[in-house]
């Protein structure tokens, strides 16, 4: 079988997807990164080898989330895209016609508005999580509810509480003062799944013409409460996709696809690379009064990627240019 | 020995440098200009600044600390540029809050710039300038002539298309040497930047957003590269007068561009914090809406703000534009 790699570096979780030659997923996986990006990919790759029958061909890898440019080197991506973009091809491909997208993952939310299956405006939220996945499962860890009944309980209430949605800390001593008065708990996870959808609509969306077919995705979408919260609050159904958990890596493979369909040979460094070492190591470099922070990642002994300098004075010196861009 | 008079490089430099160091060095001074913004700088700004200033305030602070060694600071408090308006009142206050925050720097000339009342006062401030400096005022009057002359090539520079720095390295030398004039850089797609000067053409500030931009393959223009009258003219089709010179100039170039369909994009950079940048921002984006929806990116920048999560957005704008491109709409 021959086909290509899509792989999302999230600040939560990390997705690979290997999608045959038409483009159809064929394997998804989504691990958690636990705050080691590295060992994710690689662990990751080792399964996704484990899962493809021998002697597949990987003709092209893509890499996008914000450990897109990490991923990309210890891979060899042939395409290192934003998440924005490859959250839009995902969907624009899986659901045909699709004219709102909203993301919501580990760390950001955004909303993606597709006019004639091209992007026509996007916003990400700010500095701000509020409204994230991690605070949901914060909450849910909190309340020692495991993430993934969040949304089957939320669905069990009948008169969802009203919570402040605007700040996650002010969400949460509400949903306390909300639980100490002796509401049950159903009805706070399904009014604290409003409030997010609430300050997603008023923060992220405020202005956007939101036309359906609408999909929603990213790992919040799991949660049903979420999907319901969403219906309510603009009146018309809201599409979860298949892979709804993985479409950033399927976008990132599409257009791996994409780029790789000629006879190019791709980057990828193979499956090996799970075994071999990875170590990133750094430096304050001492140019200029900036003091910037160099990574450097090491495979091996050797040095295959360095970033962090604002003024490319080590960025420049390796890495090939035209693919952190 | 010479004199030297420190000019930092921040706030109204970009617009107003060629004019102010023409001013100085007919006099026979010499000027010095502090460097291109570092996290030194902003660091030092920060910690000298109070703390509810804006980033670039913040950064002007670093920018006058770096200027210890110059015999004299030019600080002028700039209340107006233009008649009927007023410049961002943190300008009016710059000069004392340095004379109030930072210790151990040379004697400050604190001019009152103000053409409120009348273009023509600025001959005034200039005047008390040399003042001042224990100029004979003959030599000032002269000076001041070849300092409006700079100010006026300077401008027809940035409405070649120059940007500020570029225009002032060219000051000396005949518009053709530049590098706009080559046939590549003239045929690429553009995009609108529009934002405070001191905003989008520090690097440090704006993380190097036209940069940026330029080697993604587009060619960059702003408000400042349009006639003031083009400006007037835009900014006048909204129901209510601006009377900040640069929310007016921000809103005026928005709309010229959004008017404009040789224009691809249009990003608008606000600082965190600044009253009239959420205003503008939020008028700015209401038109793009109402006039057709060019692809368009509002983004925020403050001293907390993280390169990736601008250039994440930067990557999706470009790839938004592209894509339209290729698909010829």
């Amino acid at each position: 079988m021959k086909g290509y790699l899509g792989i999302d570096v999230g600040s939560v979780s990390t997705n690979l997807v290997f999608l045959d030659e038409g483009g159809t997923v064929r394997e998804a996986l989504y691990l958690r990164t636990n705050g080691r990006p590295i060992a994710t990919v690689q662990q990751g790759l080792s399964e996704m080898s484990g899962c493809l029958p021998a002697r597949t061909v990987i003709r092209g890898v893509g890499t996008t989330g914000s450990g897109r440019h990490l991923a990309g080197v210890i891979t060899g991506a042939d395409v290192i895209k934003n998440e924005i973009t490859t959250h839009a091809v995902a969907s624009s491909t899986l659901v045909p016609g699709v004219r709102t997208v909203l993301e919501i993952g580990g760390q950001d939310s955004k909303i993606i508005l597709l006019r004639e299956g091209m992007v026509a405006d996007f916003a990400m939220n700010t500095v701000c999580a509020a409204g994230t996945g991690s605070f949901l499962d914060q909450q849910a860890a909190r309340l020692t509810i495991p993430i993934d009944s969040f949304g089957e309980l939320a669905l069990q209430s009948t008169l969802p509480v009203r919570i402040a949605g605007r700040c996650a800390v002010f969400a949460e001593s509400d949903m306390i003062h909300k639980q100490q008065m002796g509401y049950n708990l159903a009805d706070i996870l399904a009014g604290l799944c409003e409030a997010l959808v609430r300050n997603y609509l008023n923060n992220l969306a405020k202005g956007k013409e939101i036309l359906p077919p609408v999909v929603f995705q990213g790992g919040v979408a799991a949660n049903s409460g979420m999907k319901k919260a969403f219906e309510k609050e603009l009146g018309f159904e809201v599409i979860v996709p298949p892979h709804y958990n993985v479409m950033g890596a399927v976008g990132a493979g599409l257009l791996a696809r994409e780029k790789m369909s000629g006879s190019m040979p791709t980057g990828f460094k193979g499956f090996r690379v799970a075994g071999t070492e990875f170590k990133a190591g750094g430096f304050e470099c001492d140019g200029c009064s900036n003091l910037c922070e160099v990574v450097e990642i090491y495979e091996e002994s050797d040095v295959i990627a360095r970033w962090g300098d604002r003024c490319g004075r080590w960025s420049g010196s390796l890495t090939r240019e035209e693919k952190i861009s | 020995m010479t004199i030297k008079i420190g000019i930092p490089r921040a706030l109204l430099f970009y617009q107003y440098f060629p004019m102010w160091k023409t001013f100085f060095e007919k006099l026979g001074l010499q000027v010095v200009v502090s460097g291109h913004t570092t996290k030194g700088i902003l660091e030092k700004g920060a910690r000298l600044c109070v703390d509810e200033a804006c980033l670039p305030v913040k950064v002007a602070f670093g920018h006058v600390a770096e200027l210890k060694e110059a015999d004299s600071i030019f600080l002028p408090r700039l209340v107006s540029v233009s008649p009927g308006e007023y410049i961002c009142p943190k300008f009016l206050g710059f000069p004392d809050m340095v004379k109030q925050c930072a210790q151990d720097l040379p004697p400050l000339i604190m001019t009152n710039f103000n053409q409120y009342r009348r273009e023509g006062d600025l001959y005034a401030a200039f005047s008390e300038t040399g003042r001042v400096l224990g100029s004979n005022p003959a030599k000032v009057y002269f000076a001041y002539r070849e300092a409006l002359r700079a100010h006026k090539r300077h401008t027809s520079l940035l409405q070649r298309g120059y940007m500020p720095e570029d225009a002032v390295k060219l000051a000396g030398e005949p518009p053709e040497k530049g590098s706009l004039e080559q046939e590549d850089v003239r045929s690429r797609p553009v995009v609108a930047v529009i934002g405070h000067p001191y905003n989008i053409y520090d690097g440090f500030i704006s993380m190097n957003l036209i940069k940026r931009l330029e080697k993604a393959g587009f060619r960059v223009v702003t408000q400042d590269h349009l006639s003031e009258e083009t400006l007037r003219h835009h900014a006048g089709r909204l129901p209510k007068k601006l009377f900040w010179t640069l929310g007016r100039n921000m809103t005026g170039g928005a709309l010229h561009y959004l008017s404009d369909p040789g224009i691809k994009g249009l990003v608008h950079v606000a600082s965190f914090a600044c009253g009239p940048d959420s205003m503008t921002g939020e008028l700015i984006e209401r038109f793009v809406r109402r006039m057709g929806g060019k692809p368009f990116l509002n983004l925020t920048l403050d001293e907390h703000t993280g390169e990736a999560g601008v250039v994440t957005r930067l990557e999706a704008f470009t790839d938004m534009i592209n894509l339209r491109l290729a698909s010829g709409s």
